[in-house]
């Protein structure tokens, strides 16, 4: 594990008590690298965690199918894309896959809340922006599922986490351009993303090459 | 006579011919009702008009339940064929088979649409599959698909679409975003406790693909759709 960096085992949501819950998925007979990529389980796991986090936040988050189906379709198009012929970037493009899932979220929201979160902290980045923090709880949590489940690997989450002022900056920048999201999600997950195109990924191994 | 060699009679042209009538009185209701304000028409015509739609209405309730009471009893459920389209094709009873799960899986889909009062013809359905050109071992799955979706299309299994306008996929991309969303999900795998989400995801899939779909019907490209079913029944 880094420094300074968190489980999901722990509680890593002080300011909202709020974590991310890769248990809350639901089942499936199929490895989930399989079942994510289908949208009748994507939908149903989307459905039951954004209901969760909306009984936990203490506001009603109502999801549009239309725009869930839309970015899920944009999802699959843009892992077609980018994935890597080489096996050995399999691993990285897994994390990536995670970025660009809440790039096609933020792209254009599905989820609404009705209403404040009111069982959520008021500094916290739950009550900030109950959607956005809720697509990138889904996707860290799905992240954190499949990672464990193909790798054995525990995912580590960045401090960054419980700064707002990350927040505030990903809600700014991902109304501008939603491939913000992908860096985002990146940087939570401990990695320094390639700000220029935060959403490619040959750009970001380049720039972890340069990091290293 | 043995109980094997009773073939019992092909109820299929009276569950069309039910469904037919129920279609034209609830449509032919609506149209009198959107088209006419009974209020302001002067007496006795009001009279007149209220007492002939109250009969039409009533018309149309007693079809619907002899329909459904007709379909439930006497000629047998309509529970969808739920196995995928590989293993329909070339069975003994392909035509009826392939048939009733079109009609069941596209009332369904046309109701999440927003446009449920679309007639759906399973006699078309049928001949559809009739239509479909001979093949060979070769033929992929998904090309016997994209044949059959223009196939379906040809012989309008849709009638009154141009009619809806509450739906979610505008109405001259209505009938090809239906059908594409029933073939891909019939192709797709899935138990029987999955087929109602299997269906309702294929249907988003196909709102989201509406544009696309549009284009290679009106283009007749076949091979596109037939492409597009290769890339996203993995998915559904």
């Amino acid at each position: 594990m880094q420094a300074g960096s968190r489980n999901f085992t722990e509680d890593m949501c002080p300011m909202s008590e709020i974590r991310p819950n890769p248990a809350s998925l639901p089942p499936t007979n199929e490895p989930l690298r399989i079942a994510v990529r289908r949208l009748r389980w994507f939908k149903v796991a989307f459905q039951g965690f954004v209901d969760a986090t909306g009984r936990d936040l203490g506001c009603t988050l109502e999801i549009d199918d239309v725009k869930l189906a839309a970015a899920f379709m944009r999802w699959l198009t843009s892992i077609e894309i980018q994935k890597p012929a080489d096996k050995s970037q399999r691993k990285d493009f897994f994390e990536f896959a995670a970025a660009l899932m809440l790039r096609e979220l933020t792209a254009d929201m599905p989820v609404k809340a009705r209403g404040p979160a009111t069982l959520a902290d008021p500094g916290s980045a739950a009550a900030f922006w109950p959607e956005g923090y809720c697509c990138t709880m889904f996707c860290l949590s799905v992240h954190t599922a499949a990672m464990e489940q193909e790798f054995h690997a525990h995912t580590t989450l960045d401090p960054a986490i419980d700064d707002l002022r990350h927040w505030w900056s990903f809600r700014e920048n991902t109304l501008q351009d939603a491939s913000f999201s992908s860096g985002f999600l990146q940087m939570l997950l401990g990695h320094q993303p390639n700000w220029m195109m935060p959403d490619v990924f040959r750009a970001r191994i380049q720039s972890d090459l340069t990091v290293q | 006579m043995s109980r094997d060699a009773f073939n019992p009679p092909d109820a299929m042209p009276l569950r069309e011919a039910l469904r037919g009538l129920r279609f034209l009185l609830r449509r032919g209701g609506e149209t009198i009702a959107e088209t006419v304000n009974v209020e302001a028409l002067p007496k006795p015509a009001s009279d007149l008009a209220s007492a002939m739609l109250r009969e039409a209405g009533g018309l149309a309730r007693t079809v619907d339940e002899m329909t459904s009471g007709v379909a439930k009893t006497v000629l047998g459920g309509q529970k969808s064929p739920s196995a995928p389209l590989k293993d329909m094709i070339g069975g003994p009873n392909a035509g009826a088979e392939f048939a009733v799960a079109v009609y069941v899986a596209l009332s369904t889909v046309l109701r999440h649409l927003g446009a449920p009062t679309v007639l759906v013809s399973e006699a078309a359905a049928r001949s559809a599959y009739g239509n479909l050109a001979p093949i060979t071992a070769e033929t992929s799955v998904e090309k016997r698909a994209a044949d059959l979706t223009f196939c379906l299309l040809d012989a309008r299994v849709m009638r009154g679409t141009t009619a809806q306008e509450a739906a979610l996929v505008p109405g001259a991309a209505l009938e090809a975003a239906s059908i594409f969303a029933v073939m891909l999900w019939l192709q797709s795998a899935r138990s029987q406790d999955e087929n109602e989400a299997a269906l309702a995801a294929a249907t988003d899939m196909a709102v989201a693909l509406a544009p696309e779909i549009s284009r290679a019907v009106a283009g007749k490209d076949a091979s596109r759709i037939e492409e597009l079913y290769r890339r996203y029944v993995p998915h559904v």
